[in-house]
C-alpha cells in the first residue's frame, strides 16, 4: 500500500513538470493518464483502509481520506477529459494550454496531498497551495474580471488559512500539554489523546479551524470569494474548485470535528457547525433565486451543499455521517457534471447570461439531458446520489431530536431547487427565438466534453440506486472512525 | 553619608529654586545645540536671562478692553509653575513634606491651571492671533489629556499609587522594570506629548516668526514687558519640570540624594542638568531631523501618542506589561 | 491589584512583542508603498530577532535555524520582490486609505483591545515566552485585517496579508516554541510560493487595469 500513497502523492506532480516540457497533445495524454490513474489507485485504496489506516512515514490514509480521494481524483480526472474538448478551439495555442495543463496538474496533484498527508501542520500546508495554485488558474484568462476573481480569492483564501494557521498553532499548543514540547502534529497522535487535551484552547482551536478553513470551504459569511472565483475559472478548474476543492477544505474541518470533540462533547462542535450550515443555506438559496450567470448559479449551488455537509456533521448521528461521506462523493459527480454542462452551453453559446441562453435541449442532443439530469440530482430528487445522502442526513437530524434544523434544511433545500429549476427551464426547455442571426446549429461542440459527463451521471445513479458494497464498507468504516472520539 | 542634614523645608525651597534658576539655562542650552547642529554659532547659553533682564526692564502695555486677567494671567501662571516642583522628585528620591500634597495629577491640574489663564488671557486681549493660539492650544491640549490620563492609569496600575515618588521607587528597583512594555510605551507617550507641549517639532516650529504656523507662542503676542517675561520664563519652566517628570520619574531616576545633606542636594542638582541637557540635545536633534506636521496632522501625532498609552494599559491588564 | 513584575527575559520579550504590534500600526499610517514594505521587513527584522532570542533562552537550537530562514525570506526576499513590482509600476508610490489615520488608528485599537482581553479571558499558559506576547500576536493578526480592508491597493493588502503571517509566527513562537522544524521550513516554504503567487496576481492585477488601486474591482457581485 505505501507504494499506492507514493503514487498519489507524486504523479500529480509529475505529471505537471512534463506537461511543460512536452508538446500540448502529449501534456493532454500525460494529465489524462494522471488523472485516471490517480483515481484507480484511490480505489485500489477502498478495501484495505474499509479495515484499517494504511501508514507510510508522512503519509496516511483512513477511510475518511479515501472518500475524499476518491471525490478528488474522479474530478482530476474527468477534467483532464474535458480539458480536451472544451480548449480545442482556444484562441491562445501554445503558451496558454501549456501553463493551463501545468496548472490544472499542480492543482490535482494538491488537492490528492491534502487527504494523504499525515498532520495538521502539513494538512495546512497542502491547502494552502491548492489555493495558491487554484488561484493563477482562475486568472489564466487573463481578462479583467478573472484578475480580479483571483485577487479576490487569493486574499481572502490566504487571510482565512492565516486563521487556519492560527488555530493549527493552538491545537499544536493543546497537544503540548499532553506529549510536551516537541512533537509531530500527527493526526494519529492527536486523535489518539482524545479527552486528555485541555479545554479552552481546543475550543479556541476548533472556532479558529472552523472559521479559516470554512473560508476556503465557502461557509457563509465568508464565502464571498467563491462565486467570483467559481464563475470566472476555465470551466474544468470550476468543477474542479467546486467538487473538490471545497470538500478538501471541508475534510480539514472534519479532522477538527474529529480531534476536538472528544474534548468538547458533542455539543459545542456541533452548534457551531449548524449555525454556518444554516446560515450557508439560508444565503445561497436566497441568491439562487436571482442569478443570471449559469456558473454563479452553480457556485451558489455549492455553497449550498456545503451547508448541508456542515449540518450533516452538525446533526452528529451515525447515519448522517455516512450520509455526508456519500453526499462528498455524489456532489463531486453532479456538481462536476453541471459545471462540465455548463461550460458547453458556454462553448456553445458564447455566453454564461442565463437570459440569452434558450432551447438547451433542442441544440444539444446529449449536454441537454445530462444538464437536466445533473440540475435534478443537486436538487435531490431520485433516483441520484445526493438523494440518498440528504435522506440520510435529515434522517439523522429526525432521529437525534434536532427536528427543527432538519425541517430547516429541507424547506431551504426546496427554496434553492426552485432557484435552480426556474433557471435551468428557460434555459433548457424554452425554445431560441427563431431569428435569423440567433441560430445556433444543433450538434455537441466535442464529444471529449460529454464523455466524462456520462460517467458522472452513471456514478450518480449507481450511487443513488444500489451503492457497491465495498463502498458501503468504507463509508460505514468512515463513520466508525469520525466517531471514534465518542459522541 | 555623615554629615549635617539639610532641613526638609530647606531641600523644598532649593528644588523650586532650582527649576526656576535653571530653566532659562535649560532653554538656552537647547538654543546653542539647535543652532550648531543647523552649522550657525548660536546665541549665547546665558542669552534667556538677558532677554528676561531686558524685558523686566521695559514698561508694560495691555490692549484697550482687556481686563484685570490680562495682567494676572501671567503672575497665576507663574505661580503655578512654581508650584510644581513641590509634588515631584526634583532633587531627592525621598517624598518631602509638601511632596504628598498632590500626585501626578494634582501636578498636571496645576498645569493645566497655568494653560487655562493663559489661554483665557490670550482671548481676553482681542488680538486675532493671539486667539488663534489660544483655540488651538486649548483643542490639542484637550486631545493630548487622555495621552496623559493613560499614562497616569499605567503608573497607577504599576505602583499601585500615583505618586510621582513611587514609580521612580520602582523603576530603581530592578532591571525587569525597566524593560517592561508598558514602563516604556507610558514613557514614550509621555515623550511624545511633552514635545507637543513644549511646542517643539513636530507640533510646532520653536523659533518660527510665522503667526499662522503658531500654537503656545501666539498666546503671548499681545504681552509685553515683564509680563511677557513671566510668560516666558514660566513655559520655560514647564519645560524643564516636564523634563523632570519623564527623567526622574520614568527615565532615569538615579542620581537623587537619598537623604539631605548638602553635598548630595549639589551631586542631584548637577545630576539633574546633565541629564536635562542630554534630553535636550536629544529634543534639538529631532526639531533639526522632522519637518512640522501641517495642523490637522496633528491628530495622527497625538493618535499615534495615544495608542501607545494604550497599549501600556492594555499590556498590564493581562499581567505581562 | 498590582500585578507582580515580570523578569528581565519576559520584559525583553514582551516590549520585542510590542514593537512588532507597533510597526503593524505603522503600517496602518504609512501612505507610501515603499515605506509600507520597509515596514513590513523591520517588522519581519524584529520578529526573527525575537526567534533568536527565545532559541538562546529557552534552549531550542532549531529555532535559530528558523530565525536564519525566516529572515533570509521575510526580511530580504519578500520586501525584495514587491519593491521591484511597485517600482516596476512606476505610476504609484501611495496608496489610498477608505478612512483617515487618526480614525484607523482608533479602529484599530479597539480591535487590538478586542484581541488583547479576549486571549487575556482563555488564561493560556506557555514556558516559552509570556502570554501577554500571544495576546500582542492576536492583537497584530486582527490590525492585519484592519489594514487589508481599509487599504485600496494590492501591494498593501498583500502586505497585510504577510504582516498577518509575522502575526501568526509570533504566536507560534509562544505556544509552539517547539513546533519541529520540518514543518515550520514548510510553513515557510508555503510563504515564499504564496508570495510568488501574490507577485504575479499583482503583476496580472496591473498589466489589466494599469494601475494598483483595487477600488474599481466591482466587477462581480450578485
Amino acid at each position: 500500500m505505501t507504494v499506492v500513497l507514493i503514487l498519489l502523492t507524486t504523479l500529480g506532480a509529475a505529471a505537471a513538470l512534463l506537461s511543460l516540457a512536452l508538446p500540448t497533445w502529449a501534456a493532454q495524454a500525460v494529465t489524462v493518464t494522471s488523472g485516471v490513474v490517480c483515481l484507480g489507485l484511490s480505489f485500489v485504496l477502498v478495501v484495505p483502509t474499509s479495515h484499517a489506516p494504511v501508514q507510510a512515514g508522512f503519509l496516511r490514509a483512513d477511510a475518511v481520506s479515501t472518500v475524499f480521494l476518491i471525490a478528488t481524483a474522479f474530478l482530476y480526472a474527468a477534467a483532464a477529459v474535458y480539458s480536451i474538448g472544451y480548449l480545442r478551439h482556444h484562441a491562445g495555442h501554445g503558451r496558454y494550454l501549456q501553463r493551463f495543463y501545468l496548472g490544472l496538474n499542480a492543482f490535482g496533484w494538491s488537492m490528492l496531498c491534502a487527504p494523504l498527508v499525515d498532520g495538521l501542520a502539513l494538512l495546512w500546508v497542502a491547502i494552502e497551495i491548492t489555493t495558491v495554485v487554484s488561484a493563477l488558474l482562475v486568472a489564466i484568462d487573463r481578462t479583467k474580471s478573472s484578475a480580479e476573481a483571483a485577487w479576490k480569492y487569493v486574499l481572502i483564501a490566504s487571510a482565512g488559512l492565516g486563521i487556519g494557521l492560527f488555530a493549527t498553532i493552538v491545537l499544536y499548543y493543546a497537544g503540548s500539554q499532553v506529549y510536551g514540547t516537541s512533537y509531530d502534529l500527527t493526526l494519529s497522535q492527536m486523535i489518539a489523546a482524545g479527552h486528555r487535551l485541555p479545554v479552552t484552547p481546543v475550543r479556541l482551536a476548533f472556532v479558529l479551524a472552523v472559521l479559516g478553513y470554512g473560508t476556503k470551504v465557502g461557509l457563509v459569511p465568508v464565502h464571498t470569494w467563491l462565486p467570483d472565483a467559481h464563475s470566472e475559472a476555465p470551466t474544468p478548474i470550476s468543477a474542479m474548485l467546486s467538487g473538490s476543492l471545497l470538500v478538501v477544505s471541508f475534510y480539514a474541518v472534519l479532522r477538527y470535528v474529529q480531534i476536538t470533540s472528544p474534548t468538547l462533547g458533542a455539543g459545542f462542535d456541533r452548534t457551531i457547525l449548524i449555525v454556518f450550515g444554516v446560515l450557508s443555506l439560508l444565503v445561497a438559496g436566497l441568491s439562487l433565486l436571482r442569478q443570471r450567470d449559469v456558473k454563479r448559479l452553480l457556485a451558489y449551488s455549492s455553497v449550498e451543499h456545503m451547508g448541508i455537509l456542515c449540518l450533516g456533521v452538525g446533526f452528529g448521528a451515525p447515519i448522517a455521517l455516512a450520509g455526508v461521506l456519500l453526499h462528498v462523493l455524489a456532489h463531486a459527480a453532479a456538481k462536476g457534471n453541471a459545471f462540465f454542462a455548463a461550460g458547453v452551453l458556454l462553448r456553445k453559446f458564447g455566453t454564461k447570461d442565463i437570459r440569452q441562453i434558450r432551447g438547451g435541449l433542442d441544440v444539444l442532443p446529449w449536454t441537454g439531458p445530462l444538464l437536466l439530469c445533473a440540475v435534478l440530482a443537486l436538487s435531490a430528487l431520485p433516483p441520484f446520489g445526493i438523494f440518498r445522502s440528504e435522506f440520510q442526513i435529515v434522517a439523522g437530524g429526525l432521529g437525534d431530536g434536532k427536528t427543527t434544523f432538519a425541517a430547516i434544511l429541507v424547506v431551504l433545500v426546496t427554496v434553492a431547487f426552485l432557484g435552480m429549476a426556474v433557471s435551468f427551464t428557460r434555459v433548457l426547455f424554452i425554445s431560441a427565438p427563431r431569428t435569423p442571426e440567433a441560430v445556433v446549429t444543433r450538434g455537441e461542440p466535442s464529444a471529449w466534453m460529454v464523455a466524462p459527463m456520462v460517467v458522472g451521471l452513471i456514478a450518480l445513479v449507481v450511487l443513488g440506486v444500489h451503492p457497491p458494497d465495498a463502498l458501503t464498507h468504507l463509508l460505514s468504516q468512515g463513520v466508525i472512525e469520525l466517531g471514534s472520539g465518542g459522541s | 553619608m555623615t554629615g549635617p542634614v539639610l532641613a526638609p523645608g530647606v531641600v523644598q525651597a532649593v528644588q523650586v529654586l532650582t527649576v526656576l534658576v535653571a530653566a532659562p539655562w535649560v532653554t538656552g542650552v537647547i538654543a546653542r545645540v539647535e543652532a550648531r547642529l543647523q552649522g550657525r554659532r548660536g546665541p549665547r547659553i546665558l542669552q534667556p536671562y538677558y532677554d528676561l533682564g531686558k524685558l523686566f526692564g521695559k514698561e508694560a502695555l495691555a490692549p484697550r478692553g482687556s481686563s484685570w486677567l490680562f495682567l494676572a494671567a501671567p503672575i497665576i501662571a507663574f505661580a503655578c509653575y512654581l508650584t510644581v516642583p513641590m509634588l515631584i522628585p526634583v532633587l531627592t528620591s525621598y517624598g518631602l513634606p509638601l511632596g504628598y500634597l498632590g500626585d501626578l495629577l494634582g501636578g498636571g491640574f496645576i498645569l493645566a491651571l497655568a494653560a487655562f489663564v493663559v489661554a483665557v488671557a490670550a482671548a481676553d486681549s482681542g488680538g486675532p492671533y493671539a486667539q488663534m493660539g489660544s483655540s488651538r492650544a486649548t483643542t490639542f491640549g484637550a486631545i493630548t489629556e487622555p495621552v496623559v490620563l493613560f499614562v497616569v492609569f499605567t503608573v497607577a496600575l504599576i505602583t499601585g499609587t500615583d505618586l510621582p515618588y513611587a514609580l521612580a521607587e520602582t523603576v530603581r528597583s530592578s532591571a525587569g522594570q525597566i524593560v517592561r512594555p508598558a514602563h516604556l510605551l507610558a514613557a514614550t507617550a509621555l515623550f511624545l506629548v511633552i514635545l507637543a507641549e513644549t511646542g517643539r517639532i513636530p507640533v510646532e516650529n520653536h523659533g518660527g516668526t510665522n503667526e499662522f504656523g503658531m500654537i503656545e507662542h501666539a498666546r503671548t503676542l499681545e504681552h509685553s514687558g515683564p509680563y511677557f517675561a513671566l510668560l516666558s520664563w514660566g513655559s520655560w519652566m514647564k519645560q524643564l519640570i516636564l523634563y523632570v517628570i519623564l527623567i526622574n520619574v520614568f527615565l532615569a531616576p538615579w542620581g537623587l540624594a537619598p537623604t539631605g545633606t548638602p553635598v548630595g542636594v549639589l551631586i542631584a542638582i548637577g545630576a539633574l542638568l546633565g541629564k536635562c541637557v542630554v534630553l535636550g540635545c536629544v529634543v534639538a536633534v529631532i526639531d533639526n531631523s522632522f519637518a512640522k506636521l501641517r495642523l490637522f496632522k496633528i491628530t495622527e501625532f497625538v493618535a499615534a501618542a495615544f495608542l501607545l498609552a494604550v497599549l501600556a494599559v492594555f499590556t498590564l491588564y493581562l499581567g505581562g506589561g | 491589584m498590582r500585578p507582580p513584575a515580570p523578569g528581565v527575559f519576559d520584559g525583553t520579550a514582551n516590549t520585542v512583542a510590542v514593537l512588532v504590534l507597533l510597526i503593524e500600526f505603522g503600517m496602518l499610517r504609512a501612505a507610501l508603498l515603499r515605506s509600507q514594505i520597509r515596514l513590513y521587513a523591520a517588522q519581519s527584522l524584529v520578529v526573527s530577532v525575537l526567534a533568536g532570542i527565545v532559541a538562546a533562552e529557552q534552549h531550542v537550537p532549531e529555532l535559530y535555524v528558523l530565525a536564519v530562514l525566516s529572515f533570509a525570506l521575510k526580511v530580504v526576499i519578500v520586501p525584495w520582490v514587491v519593491l521591484r513590482l511597485v517600482r516596476q509600476a512606476h505610476a504609484e508610490i501611495a496608496g489610498s486609505a477608505s478612512l483617515n489615520v487618526a480614525s484607523a488608528v482608533l479602529v484599530s485599537i479597539v480591535v487590538a483591545a478586542f484581541g488583547f482581553f479576549a486571549v487575556g479571558a482563555l488564561h493560556i499558559q506557555s514556558t516559552a515566552l509570556p502570554t501577554t506576547a500571544l495576546a500582542i500576536s492576536v492583537a497584530i493578526v486582527l490590525v492585519a485585517f484592519v489594514l487589508m480592508v481599509l487599504r485600496n491597493d494590492v501591494v498593501s493588502q498583500a502586505v497585510g496579508f504577510f504582516s498577518l503571517e509575522n502575526g501568526v509566527s509570533l504566536a507560534s513562537l509562544v505556544v509552539a516554541a517547539g513546533l519541529p522544524l520540518i514543518l515550520e521550513v514548510a510553513f515557510l516554504f508555503d510563504l515564499l510560493v504564496a508570495v510568488v503567487v501574490f507577485a504575479v496576481l499583482m503583476r496580472v492585477h496591473h498589466d489589466q487595469r494599469a494601475s494598483l488601486s483595487t477600488s474599481d474591482l466591482t466587477e462581480l457581485r450578485g
